[in-house]
């Protein structure tokens, strides 16, 4: 059953192509996305995410087409986005914030503060739900988005970095949420730490220069990097297996790089 | 969300029902029961059986039923079916206050909030806290609906071209003052749209834009809210200034609505803030240049100019018209709204 279907996607940004000739089939699970700076993970995400258009190609979530307006809302409903940055109002208490888009996302009202209680316990901020959103550190702030995120138990959840700013025991404790999490939804992490990906995810897609170079399982990837021998870069298995992917991926379609 | 296939199997039902369950496994039971009527049965049925919430929700539901009996049949049955439903979400609390019995009170008070673990109907104290909060809630829902505008600096300007005008009325140009008042007046709203919408000036632009509200829906909300202060405050300052003939104190309410639709049209091509710099700013250029590049006698050249462009019907009934045209634009192109510039 896959609740996300990508074929043939493009987008381009102005003049530069940041996704080309993607297909993807995403189901139930936790997937992680990897790739370079500037291999397209957040642009796919944004597309996901309904917030960028894709300039071909066909995005289906949860059997709608998003390139269909009258669909758009019914799939927003039921999702969730972390983006790689995002900004918050000054005077809002974490609680406030996370109600606030829990209201954008058309949530019964009487199911909001519950609700609200619950994503703030899962991310570990619920003893700081009165605390004003600028008093709170980086990680902090990481984890009220994804709180906002998940307020709405999204079946599909799109994260963009999560973990960029938690320090190592909340990356820990984060991955148990994502593992928990890709029990009933879909979610999909985009990150360039490999090692959340080895811990948290049950597939792993690589994105090089706008195209797919590798699908497969942690342990598939790992097992590439184990092929190429010693010489391999990378301190892990799965390093060496990302490392050795992109660079199998790079040598017949460019030569020169 | 709404239809998982999961449901609660008689083991998880047993261990919400004596308390083992860990906190957050019990919460998404509880989310879960407030939608599938099978499992609340079946942990409802749990929880009775259960050595350590059984009695205490024996009397508590006693204690309701006690104290419903006076009213109505049908607001007793609607106790009775409330409090139905609370004992399966609250048999663990229940378990964990059973040294403090039910205070009296109206059980209904807290009907209304689906707080998690509903322990406002056992702690007294609470309960104040949450019947003052529906009116606090929808004050600030609707805060939340105006959106940035009213956070920022628009504000002040709105107050400082009002109270402005007044105190320009008050001291020497008592004849300036209406003309530049219906001058500066449209773009106030336009200023506004501006400063609440779009990747530059909301914060929560790219998070909005994800959700079943963002898009056209948002813009229109925060719109309407940017409308809701600036019409009634301009127009009565407007009123209250010394009348210098033509054009009238209203005359600014249908330029200043077809410029702000205009702007929200543009926006669906070029984005919100440059839409806001088009419309605004040629509004500015046409009233204002004008009397600029006439020298001498720069306020009549103003009034004359806001003469032919406000007074009269011909004049409103263009802005009219062109109101609608942006209105229909507006909706045909609906869609387009939902993928705005990149921040």
């Amino acid at each position: 059953m896959s609740t996300i279907r990508v074929s043939g996607l493009r987008v381009r940004h102005r003049r530069t192509v940041a996704l080309d000739a993607v297909d993807l089939d995403l189901g139930p699970g936790v997937h992680g996305l990897l790739g370079p700076n500037g291999a397209g993970k957040t642009s796919l995400i944004r597309v996901l995410a309904t917030v960028a258009q894709a300039s071909a190609g066909r995005v289906e979530i949860l059997g709608e087409d998003v390139g269909e307006p009258a669909r758009r809302g019914a799939v927003r409903a039921r999702l969730g986005y972390l983006p790689q940055e995002f900004g918050y109002y000054p005077g809002f208490t974490v609680r406030e914030f996370v109600a606030y888009v829990a209201w954008l996302k058309d949530m019964t009202a009487a199911d909001v503060p519950a609700a609200v209680e619950l994503a703030l316990h899962r991310v570990g901020l619920g003893d700081r739900a009165d605390a004003k959103v600028k008093t709170l550190s980086g990680g902090m702030v990481r984890r009220l988005g994804i709180a906002q995120a998940i307020v709405n138990e999204p079946e599909i959840l799109l994260l963009d970095e999560p973990t960029a700013g938690l320090d190592p025991e909340q990356r820990v404790e984060f991955r148990a949420l994502l593992r928990e999490l890709g029990v009933r939804a879909t979610v999909l992490v985009s990150t360039h730490l490999v090692e959340d990906v080895a811990a948290a995810c049950t597939e792993v897609t690589l994105l090089d220069a706008g195209r797919v170079a590798y699908r497969g399982t942690p342990a598939s990837l790992s097992a590439v990097g184990e092929a190429t021998g010693p010489d391999g870069i990378g301190d892990s298995g799965i390093e060496r297996g990302y490392t050795a992917a992109l660079r199998a991926h790079r040598t017949p379609v460019e030569p020169t790089r | 969300m709404s239809t998982t296939p999961w449901h609660a199997s008689a083991d998880l039902a047993a261990r919400y029902a004596d308390g083992s369950l860990p906190e957050s496994d019990a919460w998404s039971l509880e989310k879960h029961l407030e939608r599938c009527g099978a499992c609340a049965a079946r942990v409802s049925a749990a929880v009775r059986q259960s050595p350590a919430a059984g009695p205490v929700l024996a009397r508590m539901r006693e204690a309701v039923l006690k104290e419903a009996a006076p009213m109505e049949t049908v607001l007793k049955e609607a106790v009775c079916a409330k409090a139905a439903r609370r004992e399966s979400r609250e048999a663990g609390p229940a378990a964990a206050h059973a040294a403090h019995p039910p205070a009296g009170g109206h059980p209904l008070a807290s009907g209304h909030v689906g707080g998690p673990v509903a322990a406002p109907l056992l702690t007294p104290p609470a309960r104040s806290v949450l019947r003052a909060r529906p009116r606090a809630r929808f004050l600030l829902r609707a805060l939340w609906a105006a959106g940035p505008a009213f956070r920022g600096a628009w504000l002040p300007a709105v107050w400082l071209v009002a109270l402005g005008a007044l105190a320009l009325s008050q001291g020497a140009g008592a004849d300036a003052s209406r003309p530049l008042l219906l001058a500066l007046a449209p773009v106030v709203p336009v200023a506004g749209v501006a400063l609440s919408y779009g990747a530059h000036a909301d914060p929560l632009h790219e998070i909005a834009a994800a959700t079943p509200c963002g898009g056209l829906r948002l813009m229109l909300t925060r719109t309407a809210a940017v409308l809701a202060v600036s019409v009634p405050l301009l127009t009565l300052t407007g009123v209250l200034l010394p009348a210098s003939g033509t054009p009238g104190a209203a005359a600014w309410l249908l330029p200043g609505l077809t410029l702000t639709l205009a702007s929200l049209a543009l926006a669906g091509w070029v984005g919100c803030r440059a839409a806001t710099a088009l419309t605004g700013g040629g509004w500015l250029c046409a009233v204002l240049v004008p009397s600029w590049a006439s020298g001498g006698a720069a306020l009549t050249e103003l009034t004359q100019q806001l003469d032919r462009c406000l007074a009269g019907s011909r004049a409103q009934g263009a802005w009219g018209a062109a109101a609608v045209l942006c209105a229909a634009l507006l909706a045909a192109r609906r869609s387009a709204y939902d993928h705005m510039e990149k921040p």
